[in-house]
């Protein structure tokens, strides 16, 4: 690691200094060190390790502003635990704050204070980022972004080759030649999003999602220059680029004349681009809504009709963190499946209180933690087998990714789908 | 007055100065602005994470930790009490017996509570971990206020000795974590804020 020297640590500085509201110095300010929050993080659940429960992420950030903003932290460090920000404790930092943190807020509900941990540590993220501390893997991935247009650097022609492809699967299945994946068509209802991971390994959920927009008659498209939903730098918590992500998404919104942007299933897509979007940008995005709430409402207006006996297995849920803990998206993903599948069961604990899956956080895209990402997904291999479902649906790519990865790991002997698929395979069609 | 009330005096005054700039602070910085097209009611929000959303019911820190959840709730509850009592003390008013009864078991309750959390963090390596001096400092003299809050109400003698600790506690409160007895409020009034206008709070069941 490089060494650190005066002008980062003012960079960092300034990330804790820039007091723009009350909620950084409340937050920064309220931990009592009770410990209380350690049983609900899955890091310390699944590892022991004491270094990683929820507060101790929470004062690698605190203990720094004791020492930097505070009177008692800058004449009597020791008493107060205050810390400089130097070479030992960056190392701590990048450690516990990117590779020991899904940002899955589980803990931000059961402190006993209300310490918004998760910010507290976004905001460690956002100081490390500043410094030019984010791990090499995160930052290649937010690079690729920022440099090609999606995250997995995927060329155009092979995004339309993928698209056209899946094009003609769609027209088979529906035996329809007029069925089509709508591609950079202005002047639509909806402009659709993706997960790059969806035209990289996972092409089927497009078309999943293509049958049901036609099942729905939808006026919808997809467009090249902007097609991905994530943000990486959400993750790796630099300002200026998760800036740029967002800002890109807002401008293509624009440029097609979209009525309404829908993302695609990605929690952390979800959040950046609802949530976090228009505040990167500093201005309100048109409306946004989840493919989700989408699906949701295409089956309560009974614009689609789903069959639950086409789905026969017992399906569980797992609930995305970003979707259900900081975008209250609960109940929306289990009326779809209570439409779409004869035998649902809940995981326990579930919906606001479900564990994360480990990929969250940017994990995912951090080779650096990979064992121990799969090492604590062994709580939520213990809450699938004990469901005894056959398939797990959820609402999300990089959930489904780091699912995927613990069913071999952990033998689980699941499937593993979407949303989008469960919901295209229970469709009943009507043909004109 | 005697010179232990003034000091006890000059050291609430010094507190209530610096918990006021803090106050202050926190009401001149306001509420971030947030940009997203809000979902739900902040007011809800902001209700609901001082009520249901601290309800132990809810909260793992709580219904995991029975034993230190109940602590702890003895500990705030006798503290606010030693602290409403300090005021009555000082103003010479008389409370009926029955009353003082109460409140010196009350006391004496929370400084037992304040025992028991000191004992855990020395002892429970994950708390230890967690732990500085500050931590320590404060619990003993919350624990100390509490005991000599007690020990006055049934031996007068002790009153000069009770007003020396009062008054460290209240020099000492504004430089640690004690500060959470403002800083409690705006972290769950935050809390409330944005979970409140992303519809999360009210909390939904599934
Ligand atoms: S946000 Fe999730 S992973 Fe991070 S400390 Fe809290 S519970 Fe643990
Ligand atoms: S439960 Fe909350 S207040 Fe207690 S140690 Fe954890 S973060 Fe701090």
């Amino acid at each position: 690691m490089e060494k650190i020297t005066k002008d980062k640590i003012e960079c960092g500085l300034e990330v804790l200094k820039r007091l723009q509201d009350s909620k950084l110095i409340s937050h920064l300010n309220s931990c009592v060190h009770c410990g209380l929050c350690a049983d609900s993080c899955l890091y310390y659940l699944a590892t022991g390790d004491e270094r990683m429960i929820p507060a101790g992420k929470v004062d690698m950030v605190s203990a720094i502003y004791r020492r930097y903003c505070t009177i008692t932290g800058k004449v009597f460090p020791a008493l107060v635990g205050a810390r400089e920000l130097d070479d030992t404790n960056i190392r701590e930092m990048v450690d516990l704050l990117y590779g020991a943190c899904t940002m899955c807020g589980r803990c931000v509900k059961h402190c006993s204070i209300g310490v918004d941990i998760e910010y507290v540590i976004r905001t460690g993220r956002e100081m490390l980022a500043k410094m030019g501390y984010v791990p090499e893997s995160l930052q290649a991935t937010v690079d690729a972004a920022l440099t090609s247009g999606n995250n997995m650097a995927i060329p155009d022609e092979d995004f339309l080759d993928t698209i056209e492809w899946m094009e003609e699967e769609l027209q088979d299945e529906l035996n329809d030649p007029t069925a089509t994946i709508p591609i950079n068509q202005p002047g639509k209802n909806i402009l659709y999003t993706l997960n790059p991971r969806e035209p990289k390994f996972f092409p089927l959920s497009i078309s999943a999602m293509a049958k049901i927009f036609y099942a729905a008659k939808e006026s919808w498209t997809l467009s090249t220059g902007m097609y991905d939903v994530t943000n990486y730098a959400y993750f790796s918590s630099h300002p200026g680029h998760s800036r740029i992500i967002a800002q890109r998404m807002y401008d293509e919104l624009q440029k097609m004349q979209a009525k309404k942007l829908v993302l695609a299933e990605c929690g952390h897509g979800a959040r950046a681009n609802r949530w976090e979007g228009p505040n990167y940008i500093g201005r309100e995005f048109p409306e946004t809504v989840t493919s989700v709430e989408l699906i949701a409402g295409y089956i309560k207006s009974g614009r689609i009709r789903p069959d639950r006996e086409l789905n026969r297995e017992v399906v569980t849920l797992h609930d995305p963190c970003n979707l259900v803990r900081s975008g209250g998206i609960v109940k929306e993903q289990r009326y779809i499946l209570k439409n779409t599948v004869k035998n649902f069961v809940e995981m326990t604990p579930h919906g606001m209180d479900n564990f994360c899956c480990g990929g969250g956080g940017g994990q995912l895209a951090m080779s650096e933690y990979n064992d121990r990402r799969i090492k604590i997904a062994g709580i939520k291999a213990e809450q699938i087998k004990k469901t005894g479902a056959a398939i797990v649906a959820t609402p999300c790519h990089n959930c489904v990714d780091q699912l995927s990865q613990i069913n071999v790991t952990y033998r689980l002997n699941v499937q593993i789908k979407t949303m989008a698929e469960i919901v295209a395979d229970s469709l009943i069609i009507e043909h004109p | 007055m005697h010179w232990y009330e003034w000091f006890a005096l000059a050291a609430l005054a010094i507190c209530l100065i610096s918990f006021a700039h803090h106050f202050f602070r926190l009401l001149k910085l306001g509420k971030p602005r947030d940009y997203s097209a809000r979902a739900g009611s902040t007011t809800r929000g902001i209700v609901y994470s001082f009520t249901a959303g601290m309800n132990p019911r809810n909260k793992e820190s709580a219904f995991l930790h029975l034993p230190t959840y109940t602590a702890g709730v003895i500990f705030h509850v006798a503290t606010f009490l030693s602290i409403v009592m300090f005021f009555l003390l000082l103003s010479g008013l008389e409370c009926s017996r029955l009353i003082c009864i109460l409140l010196t078991l009350a006391a004496f309750s929370g400084a037992a509570a304040g025992v028991g959390i000191f004992i855990k963090r020395l002892t429970d390596n994950k708390l230890r971990r967690l732990s500085n001096p500050d931590d320590y400092i404060s619990n003993m003299l919350v624990t100390l206020f509490q005991l000599f809050t007690g020990l006055v109400l049934l031996n007068n003698g002790l009153y000069p000795a009770y007003m020396i600790v009062a008054g460290l506690l209240f020099i000492y409160m504004p430089a640690g974590k004690l500060k959470h007895a403002i800083y409690f409020f705006a972290a769950r009034y935050h809390l409330g804020l944005f979970y409140g206008w992303r519809n999360v709070w009210p909390m939904k069941k599934p």
